[in-house]
């Protein structure tokens, strides 16, 4: 097992990868309570389809992923896994995002029973016709609850104009028609292809001793053999967005507005951990909580809440600023104006590095932020960046000036959400 | 950990000594039986303490302050606890170890700028200030049903008793929000600092002698208060037939919201029985409301049960679609008698128990959580934490049933969807 200091944290990760390909991941804590677990696979929405070792090309129906973690929950025995952990009074969940599938617990005891169910339970698929049909009803009163909130509507449609193909264009959950079309033989060759040791990972944070946690992972394991996807068909995206401006009318009572920035990272010269530090380091000096940007739009009354985030996909970053507004038009000029101005002070350039630096601190405190920490880690760049304390310490003016060189911030998609008439 | 409880006549000071964390949190707690009609007023007053200070002129300047005393985190929250509003003044930020010389006493002096150094002048805060925070406001009330779910409850609430703090929106009401001047608005503001109970809370790896001269050097108050008002509503008497009410919308989908009034509970109901029933009818992922309601008959995504000892109420949520809502509701009421005919099992109860002790234990990680333990016992009188785990083990099957009795379904809302 590999051991990397956690820089700066007093803290020690261990890694490991087996012979089958799997990876496991462990931080333990000294002084908690908790542990949290997440076994997970590098297969969400992402993947629209894929080859087998037969040269077979398999399409599925949209939402697949999604689908398919639900039918995890499914077991051949009877036996309802959630009423498995309940026993022991712990949290089970499952989630699905555009780049991977995760089966986590949460408790305070029977680590070991409980992490050889979670793996149990999940390398144990049963999909029937019934089943299969039984979720339908279930995953449409999902998508229809996400349908009605404006924001991920929002949000959505930004994707819409940002990407032209990329399978983020696409809500993970799918939609209704296509989740309709789902069959068991679908589950079965995704869980075939990607529910494999040599395609997944697990993460382990909190109070657990590493030799219960090898011991058995190695027991449950051992056996399982590997995938036999051969290739995952990738999906060319342009460097443009695919279009500029939207305008949508929604039921609500204040209008908002959604701006995206894509920028195409291969021709930005950086390793992908460093680049992420400063786009951050960008786009929070103009638009952070304490940016001159914000107090403008506040005076002004244009800004009621504000939401900003970076997003990573294979060949990209995209930033995603979304607000609810009274004057959509204003409020555009004003980022546009921050955007061509480009004001980057050093004061404040060490200012927001200093907030950086206690944040880092203070996450480690937090077992779930570090878990979701490291897993984002795996997600997107496939190790644990175990210097980023470091990493933001070194951070310079002059390379933070480099990155901005290289990127054209005209390169972005609005999506304007207007209240729509009053019916009398 | 260790607890420190101080009485200081005009506030009650809580240290509570813990090593389990790299920062320290302090917050301060203003209470005051509620008003509907100063809800709006009090939302206003925190979020305009918020904007600027006499010596920090703008929110700007603010964060930048908090910024560089280590991202110090400053937020203020409004709730109803029962009877009660509470505001919160938190701020958290690295324990001193970890950052240089001082940095936490000069957090709490800049929170002392926020809470005693507003930005007013001749005894009114400032107009631009005001017409900003309103106009928030505005925004945040126009936008209510955005959040169908959270405005499903609220309808529901109204539905169910319109004179009960229950209904209130802690959000607030527009008409009370015209009514705020920036002089009333300062009056208010002196009467909160007159005459609310104060409790401040300090947890972290802290040294209590240290910190006591300096909180009292900050933190004053003119009067000697006692707390008399109870936290507990006053029951509410059982409506003869249940209540349907609904209200139309666009949404695809549609919130069903029911509210269970549990009459007349006993102490040890209140506070053992009924928490372990909660659990078992819809407190989980594995509980009968979510096994026989989604899992079974796919009806739903979402369904869960609340319940809030200090309103004498259950609230059973769930998102449906429009057609089944006669079959949900008829569901929902099967489970809520089988609660009361005992048809639950002997591990439903353990698992229930095994719950209610995670969490327990689990609290140890939150400071917030820890701060709301200490808080809870003070103000409702419960017994401690590590008393009402071993309690817990010793409710039983009968006094889940006997509890279970007292659950009225009684009123039944819809916010429909299914209409666009």
């Amino acid at each position: 097992m590999k051991k990397f200091e956690l820089k700066g944290l007093d803290m020690t990760l261990y890694k490991e990868k087996f012979n089958n390909g799997l990876e496991i991941y462990l931080l333990p804590y000294p002084n908690k309570k908790n542990y949290f677990i997440s076994y997970a696979t590098h297969f969400g929405s992402d993947i629209l389809s894929f080859v087998d070792k037969d040269n077979k090309t398999h399409t599925p129906p949209l939402g697949v992923a999604h689908f398919l973690e639900h039918k995890m929950f499914d077991q051949e025995t009877g036996e309802d896994p959630f009423a498995f952990f309940s026993k022991s009074g712990t949290d089970a969940n499952a989630s699905t995002s555009y780049d991977n599938t995760q089966y986590i617990c949460m408790g305070t005891k029977n680590f070991r029973e409980n992490l050889r169910y979670l793996l149990k339970y999940v390398n144990s698929p049963y999909y029937t016709d019934a089943n299969v049909e039984k979720e339908k009803g279930i995953i449409a009163e999902e998508i229809k609850m996400y349908d009605d909130i404006p924001d991920y509507k929002l949000e959505a449609k930004l994707r819409e104009c940002l990407y032209k193909n990329s399978p983020r264009r696409i809500d993970i959950a799918g939609t209704v028609e296509e989740i309709n079309k789902i069959t068991k033989e679908d589950l079965y060759e995704c869980y075939n292809g990607f529910y494999k040791p040599n395609n997944m990972f697990i993460v382990i944070v909190g109070n657990f001793s590493l030799e219960d946690a090898t011991e058995v992972i190695k027991e449950e394991l051992k056996d399982k053999e590997e995938s036999t996807i051969s290739k995952i068909e990738h999906i060319k995206e342009p460097k443009k967005v695919n279009e500029k401006e939207l305008v949508i009318k929604e039921n609500i009572e204040v209008s908002k507005l959604a701006f995206g920035l894509k920028v195409p990272i291969k021709d930005i010269n950086m390793k992908e951990e460093e680049l992420d530090l400063y786009l951050g380091m960008i786009t929070n000096m103009l638009f952070g909580a304490s940016s001159e940007f914000r107090e403008r739009v506040r005076k002004a009354q244009l800004l009621n809440n504000i939401y900003t985030e970076w997003e990573a996909l294979e060949d990209y970053r995209t930033f995603y600023l979304m607000a609810s507004t009274k004057e959509p038009d204003k409020l555009l000029s004003e980022i546009k104006d921050e955007l061509s101005s480009l004001a980057l002070p050093e004061k404040v350039f060490k200012r927001i590095k200093k907030v950086w630096i206690a944040n880092e601190v203070k996450m480690i405190d937090d077992i779930d932020a570090t878990m979701y920490n490291l897993f984002d880690d795996i997600t997107k760049y496939n190790k644990v960046i175990n210097n980023r304390l470091e990493l933001i310490r070194k951070m310079s003016i002059t390379k933070l000036k480099e990155v901005v060189k290289k990127i054209d911030f005209n390169n972005t998609s609005v999506v304007k959400m207007l209240c729509n008439e009053k019916e009398d | 950990m260790q607890v420190i409880n101080k009485d200081l006549g005009s506030y009650n000071l809580h240290f509570i000594k813990t090593d389990l964390f790299k920062t320290i949190t302090m917050k301060v707690i203003f209470h005051t039986p509620i008003i509907k009609e100063d809800i709006t007023k009090r939302n206003i007053l925190s979020d305009i303490l918020l904007q600027s200070t006499k010596e920090y002129k703008t929110r700007r300047d603010l964060t930048i302050k908090s910024e560089d005393l280590y991202a110090a985190d400053i937020y203020t929250a409004n709730q109803r606890v029962g009877n009660y509003i509470m505001t919160s003044f938190i701020l958290q930020t690295l324990n001193d170890k970890y950052t240089e010389e001082n940095n936490f006493e000069e957090s709490i002096k800049f929170l002392h700028e926020i809470i005693f150094n507003p930005d007013v002048e001749e005894e009114k805060f400032k107009e631009d200030k005001l017409e900003l925070v309103k106009s928030n406001a505005t925004l945040a009330l126009n936008s209510i049903k955005e959040d169908a779910a959270n405005y499903s409850l609220i309808r529901m609430s109204e539905a169910y008793d319109k004179t009960s703090p229950i209904s209130y929106r802690m959000t607030g009401y527009l008409e009370d929000l015209d009514k705020i001047t920036e002089e009333n608005l300062y009056e208010y503001y002196e009467r909160m600092l007159d005459n609310d109970y104060v409790d401040i809370f300090i947890l972290g790896d802290i040294n209590e002698k240290e910190l006591l001269p300096i909180i009292k050097k900050y933190f004053k108050f003119k009067k000697v208060k006692k707390r008399k008002a109870s936290y507990y509503l006053p029951n509410k008497k059982p409506r003869k037939r249940r209540l349907f009410a609904k209200e139309t919308t666009k949404n695809s989908q549609s919130k069903l919201a029911i509210a269970c009034p549990i009459a007349k509970m006993t102490d040890y109901e209140k506070n053992y029985s009924l928490l372990l029933a909660n659990i078992i009818l819809g407190g989980t992922g594995d509980s009968k409301l979510f096994k026989e309601v989604r899992e079974e008959n796919s009806l739903c995504y979402t369904i869960r049960s609340n319940y809030n000892r200090l309103d004498n109420l259950m609230v059973i949520n769930a998102g449906i679609d429009n057609v089944n809502f006669d079959k949900a509701v008829e569901l929902i009421t099967k489970n809520v008698q089988d609660m009361k005919k005992g048809k639950f099992t002997d591990a439903d109860i353990n698992v229930a128990k095994e719950f209610y002790k995670t969490s327990a234990e689990s609290l140890m990680e939150s400071p917030s959580r820890i701060i709301n333990e200490v808080l809870t016992e003070e103000i409702l009188g419960v017994e401690p934490l590590s008393e009402r785990v071993r309690k817990i083990e010793k409710v039983t099957k009968r006094d889940i049933i006997r509890a279970c009795k007292k659950i009225n379904m009684d009123t039944v809302f819809l916010l429909e969807g299914g209409n666009k």
